[in-house]
């Protein structure tokens, strides 16, 4: 497959332009990239989503034209997507045949070729079982499943690892090279580029919309594939000097709060939680999402009401105080979901930089506001924290998910914090907007803040904690001291039944936190 | 600075369409010749309907029937308006206004909804006569029409009363307000005194603030359905164009009786379908009124002051077309000679 | 910047100026298909609308639209929809009326008093709503249907003769005790031939400019705004959405109670059921949504209104069908919801490209620095 001269122009940051890439048969090609580097946008003209304004599109040295994903699928092109798109209470056999009733029918020979395509290629799916009962990883075999059902010769997958713990990317990995060794075609989107270089045959970087060059894994470093990507020289997250204090900054004690869902079935959420966070520490938690975390930072901000326990902030008790004077009282929020929870996206930047802050100076003087020093103070939060915009009065949507994090950052950062809850603080960030994000973080940190730092980005919480925790369905069952302690070794913690009971971590040396 | 400028902006915004107001100078009475009667060769005639206006089968028809009259008669010629929902004082003062303007004499409001615009409009108009129907306006050149709708309303009651199988009637009252409140009252009083065992159902469609009421013919379908379920088999609407719905929904129910208001509306075109099941019509001859007030200023003696149209003029009275009242002909008589009289004096108000 | 500024103002008139080319398309569709020459029609009320008395009527009318068009935004600028300022607007005329006939004090009291009583009761009326929603999880818009028709009931129970009605001598209609002259709002005579102009114009323009100045430049209008924008955003920026739910519910009720006052202190100094129209609270909502929640906007939208009614009158008399505005009227509304889409979707990704281009350029102008 080749593509030649692709170029789109789109309304957004960065369009596509003069993109070639040639694809070879029964290989993994990797497309690597910074976020918003354009190469979203190119996988969907690849997959008949979007039409190029410009540019080729050769399959087997035939030009083809793809009006919407069935001519796709229909010239052998399967795309897997990052958000799954699977029906819950459907079983997995429904699910596959859903839409393409007519391949096999719906019934005994659906079920013998899905069974055919597990086997070839070792993804071990079980067609009667429901979907909802699948973890991520089984669904996402499910969903490459699909694809090669639809008679894929070569699959699309969109970032397919940002979802997995470390040993479900080593079966993913694992699953491709089964896919390769078939003669089938994989182009793999990524970040990550510890990944990349494992399992791709061939590398493409895209940067600005554009292709800048192409690497091979076999002869290529992280380092350098990362500098190709970023166009400079790459940070890191490590920061070793301790700034822990003992000043207790942020006390939870036995927090816990149970929901009842629509079935009338209660579950725990947040069952006992007690730690502490000094001034100066970074504390880390690392776990699966949907293991509590985000409401572990709602219960802490005041947005969601603990059904016991209690919050303290720098010795005095918040657990009834409102959201507002939680703000106040000296807690920067950067929020897991930035467009929900972070901003309002139609609103200019200097709006967004009043947003969570609106009693405070210089936003408002009494009960108003005061827009002339709101705005003058967004153009500061712009020069200081780099923010890449052509000026305060545009819309936060229009900004590319870095430069929005940058400004929430900058945000928070400008009420001087005690207390700084950061919730994957740099997902969906190019590599440039990450180390400033980090710098930040740092900075912060030795001048006495405390932080709690939730991310799934196991690199980034060992680089930058001082203390790590794992939380597994609710509870915080394991502590780690990031000196040690590997991703891997981490990973495997927060798979939680998988290592049974965890009290300490292997190879923890033991000070890197208090029993619980 | 922008505080300033938009405050300021909002300011000399409003303060410029309050100004061109006057700065335009013209009215829309200037371009028109003085007003009055002008044009004396050719009779003109201005209608302002009530809500519903020309084709509600009830009592704006009956205006129309009077008018249509005189147009056929004297050959005069006609502009007909109709009010909206949304009028406000100002929008009915125009309405006739409008019309006088033009040189319309006499100028005819159907509706009490006119009587305080007719007030201020004859004021401005002195050469103009105008009519009101359904209220008295206080002023020389003003003809008011009022009706003793109870005195039909009775008639209908003694017929519901004579006609039900199941001694159970039912009123259907497009607003509760005072002029329906009128016809509840003959009714009742009609039944009652004919049969006093029978019950009677009363049923409002829209409270007094409501004016909806009269011009919604599913909201009087689902209260004579409602009716109907519960039995009863005689029923009265006083509802405007909502009448309509009730008889639709009486013609569905073999044995069932609707009685119209206003005009025949066994004769209404518009009924046709329905007529068998339509038993009479409480009339209420605002034809014959219009006729009147339009033939008063054609013979250069305009009627002015408050006229009462009564069962003993037949201002009012109940329609025998179809011939289903004719076996209780005797009885309907009697009861007629006996308000006529005075020997029966009909109530106004319930209770 | 200034290019998109300069931009911005010209899709924010692009949407409504489409929309009305639109209706009048249409509705000129409508009347060819009727067989009558549109643009007959179209002079009529054009010539009509712009007498000077018309000019006076359509401030009138357009006085009692802004009050409820602003009512409705007010709900609207945090996506609430206050479908109830009917129900608020006639209570809060019909008490304010029967509390003004009750009392007689000087002007300087008795004005503000019938003010405050129609505040009052539309702000509870509506704040029945905002309870109910917050506590119960009842949509505003069923909840405020409901109350508009027991609002309804409520003024047709009292409204009667020997209640707070009194009967008139024809003994057809029925009204509440006149205000003593003390509750006479001052008019602004025009002349003899051209009519007054309600006194309570004023008060429209300072509720035009209160409402602009509470959203725009207090705490708690940035509050309901980013409530408007993004509920989930404001909640974790520290808004209590309930309270704001409640709170904006009786902002909304109490302007809309007021929505009847022009009328009441300046026209007809009593309540009756046919010197109250109907349908001014849904005017308000076609009027909010036209001018875009804009104080200005709502204000040009209100004498729009006021511009199409006044001519739909004339257009009857000059033998078009009068139901011809009325058709007009909902193509506007119909055709504003879409323009604004457009337009909205259009300018977004306007500015997108916009600031992506920009940013190009910068990189590239820096590159060509360092090189």
């Amino acid at each position: 497959m080749e593509l030649r001269g692709i170029t789109k122009r789109f309304p957004g940051v960065v369009a596509n332009h003069d993109i070639d890439i040639t694809v070879r048969r029964g290989t993994v090609h990797a497309l690597v990239g910074e976020n918003g580097a354009g190469k979203s946008t190119l996988m969907k003209i690849l997959y008949g989503m979007q039409k190029p304004d410009e540019g080729t599109i050769t399959i087997d040295g035939e030009q083809v034209a793809f009006h919407d994903p069935g001519d796709a699928i229909a010239r052998g092109i399967g795309m897997v997507h990052q958000h799954f798109m699977l029906a819950d209470n459907l079983t997995v056999l429904e699910n596959v045949v859903l839409g393409s009733e007519k391949l096999y029918g719906i019934g005994g020979r659906a079920r013998a070729k899905i069974n055919e395509i597990s086997d070839a290629y070792g993804l071990g799916v079980r067609p009667d079982v429901l979907v909802e009962d699948l973890g991520v990883a089984d669904r996402q075999r499910v969903e490459i499943l699909k694809v090669l059902f639809r008679g894929a010769r070569t699959l699309i997958l969109d970032e397919p690892t940002a979802v997995l713990v470390p040993q479900e990317v080593d079966a993913l990995f694992d699953n491709l090279r089964e896919l390769k060794a078939e003669g089938l075609t994989v182009i793999f989107i990524s970040h990550k580029l510890g990944e990349v270089l494992s399992v791709a045959d061939e590398i493409t970087v895209i940067r600005r919309g554009t292709t800048v060059g192409s690497a091979d894994p076999a002869t290529t470093t992280p380092k350098q594939l990362a500098e190709l990507m970023v166009g400079s020289e790459l940070p890191s997250p490590e920061t070793r000097e301790s700034t822990v204090t003992d000043v207790p900054m942020l006390t939870v004690d036995g927090l816990h709060l149970s929901e009842t869902d629509l079935e009338g079935i209660e579950r725990v959420v947040l069952d006992r939680i007690s730690f502490t966070i000094h001034k100066g520490e970074v504390l880390g938690i690392a776990g699966v999402e949907g293991n509590g975390q985000a409401e572990l930072v709602e219960a802490i901000m005041g947005i969601l009401p603990p059904d016991a326990g209690r919050i303290g902030l720098d010795g005095d008790e918040i657990t009834q105080l409102p959201t507002r004077r939680r703000r106040e009282g000296g807690i920067g929020y950067i929020p897991e979901d930035r467009h929900r929870h972070g901003l309002l996206l139609e609103a200019p930047l200097w709006e967004n930089r009043i947003l969570g802050h609106v009693t405070e100076r210089p936003n408002s003087k009494g009960g108003f506001l005061d827009p002339a020093a709101a705005r003058r103070d967004t153009e500061r939060i712009v020069r200081e924290y780099d923010v890449r915009t052509p000026g305060i009065e545009v819309t936060a949507a229009s900004l590319s998910g870095g430069n929005q994090q940058k400004l929430i950052v900058g945000r928070e950062m400008s009420h001087r914090p005690k207390l700084l809850i950061a919730a994957h603080p740099t997902r969906g960030v190019d590599v440039g907007a990450q180390a400033q994000i980090w710098d930040q973080i740092r900075e912060a940190r030795r001048e006495g803040l405390a932080v709690l730092l939730i991310s799934a980005d196991l690199d980034e919480l060992i680089g930058l904690s001082d203390t790590l925790r794992v939380m597994y369905r609710g509870r915080l069952v394991a502590d780690a001291d990031p000196a040690t302690i590997t991703p891997e070794e981490l990973g495997s913690a927060m798979t939680g039944a998988a290592a049974g009971h965890l009290e300490h971590e292997d190879g923890d040396t033991g000070h890197g936190g208090e029993d619980r | 600075m922008r505080r300033v400028t938009k405050i300021a902006a909002a300011g000399i915004a409003s303060a410029a369409l309050a100004l061109t107001a006057t700065a335009c100078g013209s009215s829309s009475k200037d371009s028109d010749t003085t007003s009055g009667s002008s044009d004396s060769s050719k009779l003109k005639v201005g209608v302002a309907y009530d809500v519903g206006g020309r084709g509600d089968h009830s009592f704006n028809d009956s205006a129309a029937a009077g008018l249509d009259k005189a147009k056929a008669d004297f050959g005069v010629e006609v502009k007909e308006l109709t009010a909206k929902t949304s009028d406000t004082e100002a929008d009915r003062e125009q309405r006739l206004e409008d019309l006088a303007d033009a040189g319309y004499n006499p100028v005819i409001g159907v509706g009490f909804a006119y009587a305080e615009s007719i007030t201020a409009a004859a004021k401005k108009y002195p050469k103009t006569t105008f009519a009101i129907v359904d209220s008295v306006v206080d002023a020389k050149n003003v003809d008011s029409i009022v009706f003793t709708e109870e005195q039909s309303s009775y008639l209908a009651g003694v017929a519901a009363a004579l006609k039900t199988k199941d001694n159970k009637v039912g009123f259907i009252g497009g607003v509760d307000i005072p002029l329906i409140n009128k016809f509840e009252a003959g009714f009742r009083q009609g039944v009652a005194e004919t049969n006093p065992k029978i019950k009677v159902t009363t049923q409002y469609l829209t409270p007094g603030s409501d004016l909806s009421g009269f011009s919604d013919p599913a909201k009087g379908k689902a209260a004579a359905q409602g009716m109907l379920d519960n039995g009863i088999d005689v029923i009265y609407s006083a509802a405007g164009s909502s009448g309509n719905g009730a008889i639709e929904a009486v013609a569905g129910k073999s044995g069932a009786w609707a009685i119209g208001v206003d005009s025949d509306q066994h004769e209404q075109p518009g009924l046709a379908k329905y007529k068998d099941s339509i038993l009479t019509s409480a009339l209420k001859n605002v034809n014959v009124a219009v006729y009147d007030a339009v033939k008063s200023v054609k013979d250069g003696a305009p009627l002015t002051g408050t006229h009462a149209y009564d069962l003993a003029k037949d201002g009012v009275g109940l329609s025998t077309s179809g011939g289903f009242i004719d076996d209780i002909k005797s009885q309907l008589d009697e009861a007629k000679s006996k308000i006529v009289s005075g020997d029966i004096k009909v109530k106004t108000t319930v209770k | 910047m200034k290019k998109i500024d300069k931009e911005r103002v010209l899709l924010a008139i692009a949407a409504p100026v489409l929309a009305l080319v639109a209706a009048f398309v249409i509705t000129a569709l409508v009347l060819l298909a009727t067989g009558k020459e549109p643009f007959g029609a179209f002079g009529t009320m054009f010539d009509y609308g712009f007498k000077s008395d018309s000019q006076v009527e359509i401030i009138n009318k357009a006085t009692t639209y802004y009050i409820a068009g602003i009512a409705v935004a007010v709900g609207f600028r945090m996506n609430l929809f206050n479908i109830g300022v009917e129900g608020q607007y006639r209570l809060g005329a019909f008490f304010a009326a029967a509390v003004g006939g009750a009392v007689s004090l000087p002007g300087f009291l008795q004005i503000p008093l019938i003010i405050v009583v129609a505040m009052t009761v539309g702000a509870m009326w509506a704040g029945i709503a905002g309870v109910l929603k917050t506590s119960r999880g009842v949509s505003e818009v069923i909840a405020t249907i409901m109350l508009n028709a027991i609002a309804l009931s409520i003024v047709g129970y009292l409204l009667k003769d020997g209640r707070l009605g009194h009967l008139d001598e024809a003994g057809t209609s029925v009204s509440t005790t006149p205000l003593p002259s003390s509750g006479h709002l001052f008019n602004f005579d025009m002349g003899e031939d051209v009519g007054q102009i309600y006194g309570f114009v004023v008060l429209a323009v300072i509720i035009g400019v209160g409402y602009w100045f509470v959203l725009g430049r207090t705490r708690f209008g940035f509050d309901l705004r980013s409530v408007g924008l993004s509920e989930s955003a404001a909640t974790a920026s520290g808004v209590s959405v309930k309270r704001m739910v409640v709170t904006s519910m009786l902002i909304s009720g109490g302007l809309a109670g007021l929505t009847g006052l022009p009328l009441l202190l300046n026209d007809t100094h009593a309540y009756g059921a046919d010197l109250f129209p109907a349908g001014i609270g849904f005017t308000g909502i076609s009027v909010a949504l036209l001018g875009r929640n804009n104080p200005v906007g709502v204000a040009l939208a209100a004498l729009l209104w006021g511009f199409l009614e006044r001519g739909s009158g004339r257009l009857e008399f000059e033998g078009y069908d009068k139901e011809i505005v009325g058709v007009m009227q909902g193509v506007i509304v119909l055709s504003v919801v879409i323009a604004y889409e457009v337009v909205r979707r259009y300018g977004l990704k306007r500015q997108q490209q916009k600031v992506g281009e920009e940013l190009a350029a910068q990189a590239r102008t820096k590159k060509e620095v360092t090189a």
